[in-house]
């Protein structure tokens, strides 16, 4: 499964550039012939947009596909130790818990790491080839950073994955829960606090929460819950997004307490917890 | 130098409502090799994962060579060897990585020296570069016994270690075990079913029926005790019936 969605992941990134530059060619396309037939003065939408703009749809295939492979990499890598009884072997020794949790965790996100340098790689090559020029060192800069961003969003995931492979009675719940807060995050609570369509909410641009009283409120409530939208908000401001405003920090301060919170929990697993038997 | 290497007193451990073990008290000397008996269920894992640290007693304590299960955890640790029942290694890797893997969870930072003396004494040598996938139940369960004892245990606990043997594995196993018992005197604790193993390996035997220990004596003494049981497994369902303790 982890090698399934790892080639989807790497196929939607280096799709996410080409469908950028159709949708290029097909605007254009259209907005020569208005402009020719003399239905329009206003300039080209394309003309000066970044050339960063092709890997905007990166930004929902790391949320939907990244995410969930995130999952998938951190429940096998605690419930394999559960049920091949590793753990014990490793926990009947002097190591700590958050030593081998940490120690695990590290492994899992150096590999990650390497999958977005891959996927940095490729949109990298495929922006460079559509804009027919090598990306300038300030876009190249700015995509680096959107991966580490990307990076950043993904920890949790991994985490939640590990804790729900340490907690879960069965393997199913270990799978299930984490995919099921996913969707909560993901999709749930930006529309409480948005009232935002679920299908807008696969757009990379972030949600605005809608002008309703209540929906005001909830947002306030939700908003920092709210873990994509953030990562929607500051993938947009790196990317140099024009449509986007606002700074991205209290994004980057949300993101960051996320993983600051999981890295808590994971780290605090107590011995007996790490090595209970699966009911199946 | 402490006579005694595991001693438990009251040692007691519950899953919830259901209490596992009550109120253990069981005394082994260094240098033997005592075997656990019981049915399914008998508290005998319960035991093993106390006396190895894995879970917290819920009352009593224990101690192995003196030190304390609980206040000395990582000293235990470090005193000890375990092979758990049905253990899987990472099957993707060699033996060679697999045992560096645990030899450095031991503590000890260049191991393979140490790793192929262990792999010398096992007599399996030539499969450090094999996939542990590949190998038998009897090979992974020496891959068990090598990756237990590489840091020089003085006490080895071994959980069903013959569980799933063809005849030829639990002949071999037991040989590695005397051996270990009589080339470094490392006292073994084990848990089994099978009987005929208990008399050709352990020198005293203990007998745990839900949860309590209802006998403890050296095994000469068990068979002397029983003039009218034919063989230890009499003995066992003798002990295992009788209402009293």
């Amino acid at each position: 499964m982890p090698q399934v969605l790892l080639a989807v992941f790497v196929g939607m990134v280096t799709a996410s550039s080409v469908i950028g530059w159709l949708t290029n060619q097909v605007v254009t396309s259209v907005y020569d012939r208005t402009f020719a037939a003399g239905l329009t003065t206003q300039p080209n939408p394309f003309s000066a947009v970044s050339p960063l703009y092709y890997a905007k749809n990166t930004v929902i295939y790391i949320i939907l596909i990244g995410a969930l492979l995130a999952i998938v990499l951190g429940v096998q890598s605690t419930i394999r130790d559960r049920k091949a009884h590793t753990f014990d072997l490793v926990l009947s020794r002097p190591v700590r818990p958050a030593s081998y949790l940490g120690a695990k965790l590290a492994g899992l996100l150096c590999w990650v790491a390497g999958i977005l340098a891959l996927s940095a790689l490729i949109s990298w090559t495929s922006i460079s080839a559509i804009v027919g020029s090598v990306l300038s060192p300030g876009d190249t800069a700015r995509l680096l950073g959107f991966y580490a961003l990307a990076w950043l969003f993904l920890l949790p995931f991994i985490i939640l994955g590990m804790l729900t492979g340490v907690y879960s009675r069965r393997e199913t719940t270990a799978l299930l829960v984490p995919i099921v807060i996913w969707s909560v995050v993901t999709f749930v609570v930006p529309q409480l606090g948005t009232a935002a369509h679920p299908v807008s909410l696969l757009n990379p641009v972030p949600a605005i929460a809608s002008q309703g009283g209540v929906f005001q409120l909830a947002n306030l409530v939700l908003g920092p819950l709210s873990l994509t939208e953030h990562f929607k908000q500051a993938s947009a401001f790196v990317l140099g997004d024009t449509a986007t405003t606002g700074s991205p920090l209290l994004s980057l301060v949300v993101m960051v307490a996320f993983a600051g919170c999981m890295l808590v929990v994971l780290l605090t697993t107590q011995r007996d917890r790490m090595r209970s038997p699966l009911d199946e | 130098m402490n006579d005694t290497a595991i001693k438990t007193t009251e040692l007691s451990h519950s899953y919830g409502p259901k209490a596992a073990l009550k109120g253990l008290n069981l005394s082994v000397g260094e240098g033997e090799i005592f075997g656990l008996l019981g049915h399914n269920g008998a508290g005998k894992t319960t035991a093993v994962s106390l006396l190895t640290t894995l879970i917290p007693p819920t009352e009593g304590t224990a101690t192995i060579l003196g030190l304390d299960i609980h206040a000395d955890a990582d000293e235990v640790r470090r005193t000890i060897g375990y092979l758990p029942e049905n253990v899987q290694f990472y099957g993707n890797l060699t033996l060679l990585e697999n045992l560096r893997f645990f030899a450095r969870l031991s503590g000890l930072d260049k191991p393979d020296a140490r790793i192929r003396e262990v792999l010398e004494f096992l007599d399996f040598t030539g499969h450090e570069s094999e996939r542990l996938s590949t190998f038998s139940k009897g090979m992974r369960q020496r891959v068990g016994i090598a990756q237990s004892i590489l840091h020089n245990p003085k006490v080895l606990f071994l959980d069903e270690p013959t569980s799933g043997l063809d005849p030829q594995g639990v002949r071999n196993l037991r040989e590695i075990i005397l051996n270990l018992n009589r080339h470094f005197g490392m006292t073994i604790f084990m848990n089994t079913h099978l009987l005929a193993e208990v008399t050709q390996t352990c020198t005293s035997i203990g007998v745990l029926r839900e949860g309590e220990l209802v006998y403890q004596d050296s095994l000469a003494a068990t068979l002397t005790a029983f003039p009218d049981e034919a063989s230890l497994e009499d003995i066992y369902l003798h002990i295992e019936a009788r209402p009293e303790r």
